[in-house]
């Protein structure tokens, strides 16, 4: 004796006509016992008669036109990449090229000409004693340079910024490790 | 001149000829010997496959999303991508299992993005409505006015029917009772297994026939 709840479960392959002989007979003999079951048979069949037969919608007069100017953009997009962005590495390339050579052009030009000299006025340079304590560390940058260094400025030699600072860097020890 | 134009006329109508036949040999090639000739250059075969399918996709798009307008737009969306990516397919697979697989996708993407925008829904909605008042007089003349109206109010009833069925069920019940596909296509094409396509379609039968059942008499 089947249950309602097989029926149902099997009811699908049922109406598709895939049940294997013995499950078919069941199925039918249920249907022959059971009203209620009968009842959902009937009107799952006559349901899907209907579906089944319903009139196809057909694709509107313009559609193929509106198709077709689609897919003419698509293939204007797959045709144009390749050669597209050949050109387009390539002027990116030949640019960049361009910019590279000119400044290698350039730094070449000014490296090779003489540095101009910087030709400043004498500096009147004051002697003053270290100090010996912290607060007067800051004063001690402003002591004399040495006699050496004001003859290599009045002279126009470049480098004697860094020679009044090796000057200076010992008297500024000394006059911080020495306020002991 | 005039013996050329002769060489020209029977050399056109050789063309002619020629392209169809081929037209003749793709329309009674199969699905994978279409796509095949495609591949190898031959465009007219890519127009074969839109005949083949557009109907079939435009009422399955159609049924599941209820927006004739906007189903008409998804099928080209297909075709499009179709075309795009066909080099990329698997030739070993149903090609129609493929192409119904991706108008399930744009289908879903259309009813996920309706849900979203409530606007969209109310419009596609009242718009479904303004199409039914179409006069009768644009019908067939061949059939009575009573079996035409009979008709499209069954064709109405029926429509509305399987857009009140939940969206899962929906898909695999147009899948299966309007494009008569088989359980293991459809299987692949909802990316579900076979006793999930059962169960669904189970239901959905039932729904169907307790929805349409009062108007069958």
């Amino acid at each position: 004796m089947m249950r309602c709840s097989e029926f149902r479960d099997l009811h699908c392959a049922f109406v598709d006509d895939t049940l294997a002989g013995v499950e078919l007979v069941r199925m039918q003999g249920h249907i022959s016992e059971c009203d209620e079951c009968a009842l959902l048979d009937t009107r799952v069949r006559r349901s899907l008669m209907v579906v089944r037969n319903l009139t196809p919608i057909e694709p509107s007069a313009d559609f193929a036109r509106r198709l077709e100017v689609r897919l003419r953009q698509c293939r204007t997009e797959q045709e144009r990449p390749i050669g597209a962005s050949f050109r387009t590495v390539a002027t990116f390339g030949a640019v960049a090229s361009i910019v590279m050579l000119s400044y290698v052009a350039e730094s070449l030009r000014t490296t090779g000409a003489r540095p101009q000299d910087i030709i400043l006025p004498p500096v009147v340079a004051v002697a003053s004693a270290p100090s010996r304590t912290h607060a007067r560390f800051a004063d001690t940058l402003m002591t004399a340079p040495a006699p050496a260094i004001v003859a290599s400025v009045s002279a126009g030699m470049p480098f004697w910024p860094a020679a009044l600072l090796t000057e200076q860097t010992p008297l500024q020890l000394a006059s911080y490790t020495g306020g002991r | 001149m005039a013996t050329a134009a002769r060489k020209i006329v029977p050399a056109l109508a050789h063309a002619e000829l020629s392209a169809s036949s081929v037209r003749d040999r793709l329309r009674h090639a199969d699905d994978s010997a279409v796509v095949s000739a495609f591949l190898n250059g031959e465009e007219r075969a890519f127009s074969e496959l839109v005949e083949r399918y557009q109907t079939r996709l435009l009422n399955f798009i159609y049924r599941t999303i209820g927006d004739r307008e906007k189903a008409e737009d998804l099928v080209q969306e297909v075709f499009i991508r179709v075309y795009r990516h066909l080099h990329r397919f698997d030739r070993s697979k149903k090609f129609s299992t493929w192409v119904y697989t991706i108008a399930s996708n744009l289908a879903k993407n259309e009813l996920r993005n309706r849900s979203r925008n409530p606007l969209v829904l109310f419009q596609s909605i009242t718009k479904n409505w303004q199409d039914e008042e179409r006069p009768l007089e644009f019908e067939d003349a061949g059939n009575r006015p009573d079996d035409l109206f009979h008709k499209r109010d069954i064709r109405e009833k029926v429509e509305e029917a399987v857009g009140q069925l939940p969206e899962h069920h929906r898909n695999v019940f147009v899948l299966r009772e309007l494009e008569g596909k088989s359980y293991e296509e459809i299987a692949e094409i909802t990316h579900t297994n076979l006793g999930t396509v059962k169960s669904r379609l189970n239901r959905a039968r039932n729904s169907f026939a307790e929805i349409i059942g009062p108007w069958l008499g």
